[in-house]
């Protein structure tokens, strides 16, 4: 009797190593799975978005230099020429930046800072809301809203618009999407501020204003910055709601805001019913020029946010 | 001191007017859309199609007079003779239609059959309640074959006051209404389904072995950071990727360019990082005497993660469903390179359709934006998400009173 109980005893003990080591691996298998993703996705679009201008590429072999700095797209006479796209999400994307950044980090400060409790909830959970709110019934309102605001203003100033689709609408679109991330992200930064630093500063003699304008925001610089990156991430990568509006232009760059206009997101949504061959797998290269815009403007931002960082220390 | 006190209240002033700009903003979107779309909302949206169907029929002699034994409203007109009802009504461009407002049961309408000629010429058809008289043709008082209905340019009165005085209708052309968001729904439950039966393990795995074995590993910071950079990625490359990677996986299982599989996979691949991160989060509210006193037992750690810290997980993982949830019910761009555009009444996994988002995308896109129905949905869209948030609150209160 008591040989058998020490026997499956060590059984059990066996067993459980093993199901120790079988469900262990399952889970590395899991991680190495998602952390694999990202490279995944870098590598098959670069290939792809590259295969047009390889030397055996099915449809012609396209002129990278031609692609890159071309001011010209036109699906219907096999003209790709990204440059003056990438002109215009960047002008979109640092202009709606622009728009959207001091009203987010007022806002957040106001929020968390200076106005009373119940109202900061109300404002954080009209935030949430509108992060949560998708792409599309951002687009159905721009073209419902600001287009027609826009055809009317532009009209008042005696300017011809596309019916109020132009790089203005976008700007004012991208905006207001960028907005509710900024702010979001910069509320989390000021809440986490060391609160001896604020009492330092009053302590010091300074108004509860000068404090929170002048110390708060420097210690939230940081993730108020990851904010400001993070939205405009979001607003070159934006895609149907900027689709809506744009109105895709066929040359450029668009210097005029009346004027309609095309960035690389609605062009790769554009004609996307109809296409065929080399009309799409250009767009993959201009997928591919998105990725690298957004790795470039990430790291100079960085490097900006570190620039200000060592002239304040 | 004043000009001290003049800074700071003009300082503060300006921050109050930027953040009623969020609320101002907030308000608008939603005015714009339930102003648009509420007219169009409808409880019928939701079991209709969204393609309009053509029916033209031949009418069978009808049995004389049907009587009316329900209460019609105001502005609806009754044919005694032929047991139909009709009401005038605008459709989405704002044009007159006629609808068909009520059928007897006992009347001739029920037993029509299809004149299209081809292979289903003779076959039994049936229109509805809520369907479009675009034509009815009926024998004249000189034995001439004449038209009723809005091709003559008539209102609903007069179609019926015109057919009262014939005895023999010989046929009809009858539209349904579409407009419907029957297509869209079943295929956005498919991808709900679809992603999270992939991306739930997968991720609550992947937070697990952060959590529970690699915690200080010095590999666990390089898997998180490439987890984490997946969050900046725009959704249109994911759809990208989707295309190119794991269409050859959906055509293995017999999927020939777009589908709703194709589209749950890359759906899939977007959640990762919230499931992740959100269960990461949960697993480390778990207190770490759990572990150690079912250790302390003689559990071995697939037991105590099995039975011990997942279930008080739980919450956090709901939490990242739900989110999830919400996430796919609002994204558009990726589903449209790997589901594409083209709405579908009777979706199929291995098929392209639209999911609600992707919808509303198809219908701002064609020759003729139907803003009212557009908006309709996005009163839908927006109904749900405010649930899934409420939803995610109430549920993170309850996870920060247990603890």
């Amino acid at each position: 009797m008591t040989t058998t109980l020490i026997k499956s005893s060590k059984e059990k003990k066996r067993f459980k190593r093993i199901q120790d080591q079988f469900t262990k691996s399952m889970f590395l298998l899991s991680a190495m799975i998602s952390s694999l993703m990202i490279l995944v996705i870098i590598l098959f679009i670069a290939q792809r978005g590259l295969t047009p201008f390889m030397p055996d590429y099915k449809y012609g072999t396209q002129d990278l230099f031609k692609f890159l700095f071309g001011m010209v797209w036109r699906q219907d006479q096999a003209i790709y020429g990204v440059g003056f796209i990438v002109i215009n999400t960047l002008i979109s994307g640092f202009a709606a930046l622009i728009l959207a950044f001091p009203i987010a980090v007022l806002t957040a400060l106001f929020s968390v800072k200076i106005a009373p409790k119940k109202v900061g909830t109300l404002l954080e959970t009209t935030i949430e809301i509108l992060a949560s709110i998708p792409s599309v019934v951002y687009g159905v309102f721009a073209v419902g809203s600001i287009v027609p605001m826009i055809q009317t203003i532009a009209q008042g100033f005696g300017i011809q618009t596309a019916g109020g689709s132009s790089m203005l609408a976008v700007i004012l679109l991208l905006a207001i999407m960028i907005l509710p991330t900024i702010t979001s992200i910069s509320i989390t930064a000021i809440k986490a501020v060391d609160e001896d630093l604020e009492k330092a500063s009053l302590a010091l003699g300074a108004t509860t204003t000068q404090t929170n304008f002048k110390i708060v925001l420097s210690a939230a610089k940081s993730g108020i910055f990851a904010g400001a990156i993070l939205g405009l991430g979001r607003a070159f990568g934006e895609a149907t709601a900027v689709s809506m509006v744009a109105g895709n232009k066929m040359f450029g760059p668009t210097l005029d805001f009346f004027d309609i206009t095309r960035t690389m997101t609605s062009t790769m949504l554009a004609g996307l019913k109809e296409t065929i061959g080399l009309d799409y797998d250009i767009r993959f290269s201009v997928g591919l020029v998105l990725m690298v815009v957004i790795l470039v403007s990430n790291l100079s931002i960085n490097l900006l946010k570190q620039r200000i960082g060592k002239q304040h220390a | 001191m004043r000009k001290r006190k003049l800074s700071d209240i003009l300082l503060n002033s300006i921050t109050a007017i930027s953040s009623s700009i969020t609320i101002v903003l907030l308000a608008s979107i939603f005015i714009f859309v339930f102003k648009e779309g509420l007219g169009a909302l409808s409880l019928g949206m939701f079991t209709q199609p969204y393609w309009s169907e053509n029916y033209y029929v031949s009418i069978p002699q009808s049995e004389g007079e049907y009587v009316l034994d329900t209460e019609l409203d105001e502005d609806v007109y009754y044919s005694s003779k032929h047991g139909i009802a009709l009401r005038d009504d605008l459709d989405p461009q704002h044009e007159a239609i006629i609808v068909i407002d009520y059928i007897h049961p006992d009347s001739s309408f029920n037993a029509l059959t299809n004149k299209t000629s081809g292979p289903l010429e003779g076959t039994e058809i049936i229109i509805n309640e809520g369907m479009i008289i675009r034509k009815i043709s009926y024998l004249g008082t000189n034995g001439v074959v004449r038209s009723a209905g809005p091709v003559v340019k008539q209102d609903a009165k007069e179609t019926v006051e015109t057919l009262e005085k014939s005895d023999v209708l010989s046929e009809a052309f009858i539209q349904s209404q579409g407009g419907g968001i029957l297509g869209s729904m079943i295929a956005t439950l498919y991808l709900i389904l679809i992603s999270l039966i992939i991306a739930l393990p997968i991720g609550i795995m992947t937070a697990i072995y952060l959590n529970e074995y690699a915690k200080f590993h010095k590999m666990a910071p390089f898997i998180r950071s490439s987890i984490e950079l997946l969050t900046g990625v725009p959704s249109i490359i994911y759809g990208l990727m989707g295309v190119l990677v794991l269409f050859p996986i959906t055509s293995a299982f017999g999927a020939n360019g777009t589908s709703i599989l194709l589209g749950g996979m890359t759906l899939a691949v977007i959640l990762l990082p919230t499931i992740i991160r959100t269960t990461e989060e949960s697993l480390k509210v778990v207190p770490q005497n759990f572990r150690e006193a079912s250790f302390s037992l003689g559990a071995n750690q697939t037991q105590t993660i099995f039975k011990i810290v997942l279930p008080s997980a739980l919450p956090g993982i709901l939490t990242a469903t739900i989110l999830g949830i919400g996430r796919i019910i609002g994204e558009s761009a990726a589903l449209i390179y790997t589901m594409g555009t083209f709405i579908n009444d009777d979706p199929n996994l291995l098929h392209g359709a639209t999911s609600l988002a992707v919808q509303i995308w198809s219908i701002m896109n064609g020759e003729q934006p139907n803003f009212a129905l557009a908006s309709a949905i996005s009163i839908i869209i927006l109904a749900m998400v405010l649930i899934m948030n409420i939803s995610v609150k109430t549920i993170s209160r309850k996870l920060f009173k247990r603890w």
